[in-house]
């Protein structure tokens, strides 16, 4: 079957107009291009809208805790390095609870893709601040404007070690699917933050607001994602939000320095017999 | 001077080196064949607060510390004050003369005091007075007759390789230097012998040891933690020995990711494991959570210390039997088991990894500080006993094409079919919510409650598989004994003491604590005309589960202890006896 459909499951509930459509149709493209069989993908979702992904996209699913998708991933992914990891958070998942999870994953550097569906706001709840909210946004949780300055994934993911960094846009499938691309075949820990409105509780960052307030680092061809300085200087111009691939670097992934010789752990034939466990003992007599 | 069972404390300030000398000692004494188990009485802290290891030795089987002490060995006289009142009245004290003391001789007692310039030697002779350490142990071996060859070749053992030639020559000429100058002060008549008895097939471990080891060759291959006391230990010995056998340990963020990452390697099919202890598994209980709903296997070694919150870290208590039973949220089965010895810390958490597997929910290793961070003499652990039994898992050939697998299927024990994830027909979802057999999300109220049965009938099924109590003494006694963990040592010693006094008691140590055996509590209750739960915490946690769940036919009387010691040797027995002829 050379069609997106051997990916599909469930018909999407997600409300109309939602970015999550976008990045799911992206995801689906992606995979097919790439020739990843649906048994061989393992999708981690956190809680939130982008959490119910799983019922979308035929294919091993775990649908944990809010904020822990990447400590999930990375026992998959270091249990079994054949396995195609993806972990999909939203900006509460990622940014708010799992906020530390998120840090240590980068510099750990798995290789696992992780999109985190960023709508600035907490949809799912129906509408909280979240932690990309702009100052001033106004929601249920905020209803005099938030007080607090937002994050920016990017720029944290950069400072703690990233090897790659970029940014989509859910109003952009064809730029999405290539960033998803080139995230699956890069070895380590590929981030994307996608901006991804959210029509129903985020009446300010439309598909419109982001059209104007975006600009695509990829139609640049003056810019190099190979260099960090470039990259820090770029993300800290703030006349437009970057998107496009903003940092790659190669160095080994967290599987490269810490896994053993043998085939995947999940595999190992566990039988004592098997093993030579004597000298063990040595240090106890 | 003979002695069959004998408690040498060394005692001084954090960072003295206590834990080397001590240790030192306990292998000494299990080479010549003894039966060793070291108490550590350790502040939190790194250097300056005093701190105390005492080593006891005994002919015959012993299964705890002993609270009176033959032989205090002390750095500085603030020791020597401050468990002069442990030291037996004919005992004896050796402490630093480089520090003038005076003991009242009301104080004192008949106690032998030795005063030996131990500190001075040291920094005279190396310039150095670390050295003390080994001085101190060249002065006992003179009092307790060692033998010079055997000290000689368990410190080569310990440094030769790690610290080469040299400083084995200086700790060897340090415990001539000791050995000489107590041979001045301490006549023959003062000396100890200690009786000798063959040491084959023995161990000297530790509880955190004996779980790390049991989870290696229960073939337990990634483990993830986070550091905390006492539980650290499992994850640092882990770290020195999986990756010789293809495994990995990873030190987490928090125990939040610990329990998330050993939740997605099994998930993956790998034997996975944490390790924590009180403030580290209050973190947990979401993971705990998650794992319960989606019956994913997860083998936790839980080691208690002192709360609640920060507490006493480096102290023990049994203050958290239910959290380890009750944490997390929602209704979902969990299985929680508990070492009754050091020995048995081995071969339950070699079993834990099969009831995790077979009944594929999260099974709990409850254990304490006392034997997580203490040494015992054990039985070589016999390695053929450990089986694996991965319970559900099913390969490809037993998958249908075209069907849906139900991963969560209903079945009459209430345990699903699992595949590890990569097999074409096995695709399946593992759901938080609430979900149907297939495992994607079904809220509807017939589903919630049939898969809420199918869960929680696990327990049932477990039950018997589950270990049984250790039962000891007299079938017939009228006084019965229950207690869990590390009373075992307590009890043990106060039903030896009773009988002594004619007074004939059976014992019933639970290894299950949950579920719990509630028909074998019944009847054992149920044949005493009074039965004592012993317990090392304040608001009686076992007392209240057995209350309230076994409903005996006759009153249960609760001894607990919560100051954070062991219980002593007449303590028990004292309570006891008053209780019976009030």
């Amino acid at each position: 079957m050379k069609t997106i459909n051997k990916y599909k499951l469930f018909e999407p509930t997600w409300c109309p107009g939602c970015g999550n459509y976008g990045i799911l149709n992206a995801l689906m493209r992606s995979a097919l291009e790439l020739n990843l069989e649906p048994h061989k993908i393992v999708i981690v979702s956190g809680i939130g809208c982008s959490g119910r992904i799983n019922n979308y996209f035929k294919c091993y699913g775990i649908h944990g805790t809010h904020g822990r998708p990447l400590p999930i991933a990375s026992g998959v992914k270091l249990a079994n390095p054949e396995l195609s990891v993806f972990a999909v958070s939203g900006d509460g998942d990622a940014y708010s609870i799992g906020m530390s999870h998120f840090l240590h994953t980068v510099r750990r550097n798995p290789d696992i893709v992780y999109l985190v569906v960023n709508n600035q706001v907490f949809a799912l709840t129906r509408g909280q601040a979240s932690p990309t909210s702009n100052l001033g946004f106004i929601s249920v949780s905020t209803p005099y404007g938030t007080k607090e300055y937002p994050i920016d994934g990017i720029k944290l993911a950069l400072a703690a070690g990233g090897t790659f960094i970029a940014r989509g846009f859910s109003g952009n499938i064809p730029q999405l699917v290539r960033l998803i691309k080139k995230a699956i075949k890069h070895r380590g820990f590929s981030f994307i933050d996608i901006l991804s409105p959210c029509r129903v509780h985020n009446k300010v960052q439309d598909y419109n607001w982001y059209r104007k307030n975006i600009i695509n680092l990829d139609e640049d061809p003056s810019y190099d994602f190979g260099n960090k300085q470039k990259a820090w200087e770029r993300i800290n111009t703030f006349e437009k939000i970057p998107t496009g691939l903003i940092y790659v670097e190669e160095k080994p992934c967290w599987e490269d320095l810490i896994l053993g010789k043998e085939k995947a752990m999940s595999h190992l034939d566990l039988k004592p017999e098997k093993y030579d466990y004597n000298p063990l003992l040595k240090e106890f007599y | 001077m003979v002695k069959k069972d004998l408690s040498i404390m060394i005692s001084g300030r954090a960072g003295d080196g206590i834990l080397f000398t001590g240790n030192l000692l306990a292998k000494i004494f299990k080479r010549k064949g003894l039966e060793v188990f070291t108490f550590r009485d350790f502040p939190s802290n790194i250097r300056g607060e005093p701190t105390a290891y005492t080593i006891r030795a005994s002919e015959e089987k012993i299964f705890g510390p002993s609270q009176e002490i033959d032989i205090l060995a002390a750095f500085d006289c603030e020791s020597v004050l401050r468990h002069l009142n442990k030291v037996n009245y004919n005992g004896f004290v050796i402490c630093d003369s480089s520090e003038q003391i005076k003991i009242d001789s009301t104080l004192k007692k008949k106690r032998k005091i030795f005063n030996i310039p131990i500190k001075r030697l040291a920094r005279e002779s190396f310039g150095r007075e670390i050295f003390k350490n080994v001085i101190i142990l060249g002065v006992l071996s003179h009092f307790l007759r060692l033998e010079f060859n055997l000290i000689s070749k368990i410190i080569e053992e310990t440094f030769l390789q790690k610290k080469g030639r040299e400083i084995v020559e200086k700790n060897l000429k340090g415990l001539n230097l000791g050995k000489n100058e107590a041979k001045k002060l301490i006549k023959e008549i003062y000396q100890i012998t200690l009786p000798t008895k063959k040491d084959k097939n023995r161990l000297l471990i530790t509880g955190d040891e004996a779980m790390a080891l049991g989870a290696l060759i229960a073939g337990c291959r990634f483990f993830s933690g986070y550091p905390i006391c006492p539980a650290s230990e499992i994850m640092e010995w882990l770290a020195r020995k999986l990756p010789a056998y293809n495994g990995v340990v990873v030190q987490t963020e928090d125990e939040i990711a610990a329990i998330h990452m050993v939740f997605g390697a099994s998930y993956a099919g790998v034997r996975a494991m944490t390790a924590t202890s009180g403030p580290g598994f209050s973190l947990m209980s979401e993971g705990l959570s998650l794992a319960g709903m989606t019956e994913i296997p997860i083998v936790i070694a839980y080691v208690q210390r002192v709360g609640p919150s920060t507490g006493m870290p480096t102290k023990n208590e049994q203050g958290d039997l239910l959290q380890s039973i009750f944490s997390g949220h929602g209704d979902f089965p969990s299985i929680v088991i508990s070492p009754a010895t050091i020995e048995d810390c081995f071969y339950l958490t070699g079993e834990a990894f099969n009831f995790a597997d077979k009944f594929q929910c999260p099974v709990i290793i409850l254990t304490e500080q006392l034997y997580g961070q203490n040494y015992q003499t054990v039985k070589e652990f016999d390695f053929t006993k450990i089986k694996i039994d991965r319970g559900k898992l099913i390969k490809s050939e037993n998958l249908i094409k075209d069907k849906p697998f139900l991963r969560y299927k209903i079945t009459k024990d209430g345990i699903s079919p699992r595949v590890i994830p990569s097999l074409e027909r096995g695709i399946h979802m593992v759901e938080g919510n609430e979900h149907e057999e297939t495992g994607y999300r079904n809220e509807t109220p017939l589903i919630k409650e049939k898969m809420t049965q199918k869960r929680m009938k696990k327990l049932e099924t477990a039950l018997n598989y589950l270990p049984k109590p250790i039962f000891s003494g007299n079938e017939k006694a009228e006084i019965g004994i229950i207690g869990f963990g590390s009373t075992f040592g307590p009890i043990q010693e106060t039903k030896k003491i009773l009988i002594e006094k004619g007074l004939q008691t059976q014992t019933m140590h639970l290894r299950t604590l949950w579920p719990l055996q509630i028909e074998i509590l019944k009847k054992f209750i149920n044949s005493k005309k009074i039965v004592f739960v012993i317990e090392y915490n304040f608001s009686g946690q076992l007392y209240f589960l057995l209350r309230q769940l076994v409903k005996p036919s006759i009153e249960l009387k609760n001894i607990r202890k919560f100051n954070s010691e062991p219980f002593s040797k007449y303590e028990l027995v004292e309570i006891i006896e008053r209780e019976i002829n009030p």
